[in-house]
């Protein structure tokens, strides 16, 4: 709960760093004027008053706010359509990616690195820290490039762009399978790269419980390996890697435009990039204030989960 | 070496060295660790040297097509163009020798600011606790949470607008671009909070052990004990930190020039990437043997670092 309370300042303090990062730019009509040298006053004078932008700063500030919080974010300064118009479609494009490698990743790495801290430094593990550590050195984008150099362009398997079949032509004969198939690439990449922080951290983690004294009292008394390891030993492992799940979350959200780009996937992430690029105000802070929102909920989902692994944290 | 020279300057010294020297020769013994330092040596000298060796003189900045250019553009790789040639038609081995020094300027650089700051929030926060490491710490949490890419995109992007591509300006004698130097001060700035928080981890540990205690009751200042002995204590923890940020950087750097807001006259690897980025289904290799640099790069950097950590840190080993 207090958590809930201290969610506010934060997105509030983002909100402020996005809106005065616009004024760091200088006054996009001017921006308008400098990419259309024959437009004349009037039109500008009309577009200051259409935009609010002849209004002081800090009164721009909280009309603002008071419309994103009615979901109204205003409109586009590129081609002008409303900015819920160009978000809205995207948001589910770019959950859905995250959700569905997040899952994997997590299922896959506590086996993985399970296995790998119970025999350390044996050939395994040396398999397992060497595939992470190129996991966390290469660059997403890059790895995804590859795939698509592979699988697609060499061995046509998977679509390499989009999120689903464009002009009638469907992947795999249905239009369930199509989003398959044009899911499978970026979720590889984004599985990899989060399997690879995952493992890392879980292993190191699991190294220093199972060294510990309670996990040598349980191996004394008599219980099963499989007990000992993943019902003592992982609640305690695990619960350094999900604060910093939580932690990185942020990150691996804003992570996406880079996945997002490489696959031209229709997410918030390469709207992002393009609306930067354009200097498209409205829509970079609407994006900006959703993908802050989705993080702050994802933190507080992850303490929700904390308190149910580690029973302390609510005694506290 | 002569223990009796070494006498009158007191024990401490040279303990201390022998304290490296026995961390050095549990690094001698990692081989991941050797064979991360071999290859960081290896970029270190290619960035130094590599406008020398390489068979071909960079892309010039004014945007002319140089003499190098004999209107190969896209060719395959063969004994002339070893990694082939770019849509550009420049060599994409020269152009990935030449962005060596490039990406350790931007490694080395924003480690060392990202260090700078971390350093000062996270020696402060840690030493004298209280209201002030709460509200450090509040403030790191907040730059921890929000999606630190987005602004770095926009910061990048602002900061460029007003020129700055193409221009470099001196320092120490070596021409430095400027595009890429905003990009790296941006980098560096909102980089720093995961450092500040272990820097500040380790003051926290440092200061409750009685040296501390002592240099209180001898009556040194607080700066005194941050700066002359606390400091020099969690070197080898920062020197481990600093190893794997350089990697982290030149892995963002990468990325940030690759979604086109680099600085487009420097030819960084990120750079070329996102040149032959729309014809990467004929120049493949233009995005294949970058890429290839980024990674063994990074790798050696994040090998050095794990390697370091096991040999300075041996408790966290066993």
């Amino acid at each position: 709960m207090r958590r809930l309370l201290y969610m506010i300042p934060v997105a509030i303090g983002i909100s402020i760093i996005a809106f005065l990062t616009m004024y760091a730019a200088g006054d996009p009509i001017a921006l308008i004027k400098a990419g259309k040298p024959n437009i004349n006053e009037a039109t500008l004078s009309g577009l200051r008053t259409y935009y609010g932008l002849d209004k002081p700063i800090p009164l721009q500030y909280v009309n603002w706010l008071m419309n994103i919080l009615q979901l109204n974010f205003g409109k586009s300064l590129y081609g002008g359509l409303p900015v819920n118009q160009i978000i809205g479609p995207r948001i589910w494009p770019t959950i859905e990616l995250q959700i569905v490698s997040l899952l994997i990743a997590f299922a896959v790495s506590i086996p993985i690195a399970v296995q790998s801290a119970r025999k350390p430094y044996s050939k395994q593990d040396v398999a397992v820290t060497s595939f992470s550590l190129f996991g966390v050195s290469m660059p997403t984008f890059w790895f995804g490039l590859i795939l698509i150099i592979v699988f697609s362009f060499t061995l046509g398997w998977f679509p390499s762009a989009g999120s689903q079949g464009v002009a009638g032509f469907v992947w795999w004969g249905n239009s369930f399978f199509d989003q398959i198939a044009h899911l499978i690439l970026p979720v590889a990449v984004l599985v990899y790269v989060s399997l690879a922080q995952n493992i890392r951290l879980i292993r190191a983690n699991m190294l220093e419980v199972l060294r510990s004294d309670y996990i040598l009292a349980a191996r004394a008394s008599g219980l099963s390996e499989r007990k000992v390891v993943y019902s003592y030993a992982l609640r305690n492992a695990i619960t350094p890697a999900i604060t910093f799940l939580g932690i990185a979350l942020g990150g691996m959200i804003a992570g996406a435009p880079m996945t997002e780009y490489v696959f031209s996937w229709p997410g918030l992430g390469r709207q992002y990039v393009t609306s930067t690029l354009n200097l498209d105000f409205p829509t970079i802070m609407g994006i900006t204030m959703i993908i802050t929102v989705m993080t702050l909920i994802a933190n507080l989902i992850m303490d929700v989960l904390y308190v149910y692994i580690d029973p302390r944290v609510r005694i506290r | 070496m002569n223990l009796e020279n070494e006498k009158p300057n007191g024990g401490g010294k040279r303990r201390s060295a022998s304290q490296w020297a026995v961390a050095w020769r549990r690094f001698r013994r990692n081989k991941a660790g050797v064979a991360g330092l071999v290859i960081v040596l290896a970029v270190v000298f290619i960035g130094i040297f590599g406008d020398f060796i390489a068979p071909y003189p960079a892309y010039p900045a004014n945007g002319a097509f140089g003499p190098f250019y004999k209107g190969d553009v896209r060719t395959a790789p063969n004994s002339h163009y070893l990694m082939g040639t770019d849509v550009l038609g420049t060599d994409v081995f020269s152009d990935i020798l030449h962005g060596t020094k490039f990406a350790l300027y931007v490694g080395v650089v924003v480690t060392i600011i990202t260090m700078a700051i971390a350093i000062l929030v996270g020696a402060v926060a840690g030493y004298f606790g209280s209201w002030v490491d709460n509200v450090l710490m509040r403030i790191t949490e907040v730059f921890l949470v929000f999606p630190s890419l987005l602004f770095i995109l926009i910061f990048v992007r602002v900061f460029t607008l007003g020129g700055g591509a193409g221009s470099s300006f001196n320092f120490l004698g070596i021409s430095v671009p400027f595009g890429l130097t905003i990009v790296v001060v941006v980098l560096a700035i909102f980089n720093w909070p995961g450092d500040a928080r272990m820097i500040r981890g380790e003051f926290l540990r440092v200061r409750e052990l009685e040296f501390v205690e002592a240099e209180k009751a001898l009556g040194a200042g607080n700066r005194r004990i941050i700066f002359r002995h606390i400091l020099p204590n969690i070197l080898s923890s920062i020197i481990v930190v600093a190893s794997l940020t350089i990697a982290y950087a030149i892995l963002l750097e990468a990325g940030v020039s690759f979604l086109g807001f680099g600085d487009v006259s420097t030819m960084t690897w990120g750079q070329i990437l996102e040149n032959n980025f729309s014809d990467m289904r004929i120049v493949w290799w233009a995005e294949v043997f970058p890429g290839l640099a980024i990674l063994i790069t990074v790798f050696g950097f994040n090998l050095l670092g794990d390697g370091l950590s096991d040999a300075l840190n041996p408790r966290l080993r066993d």
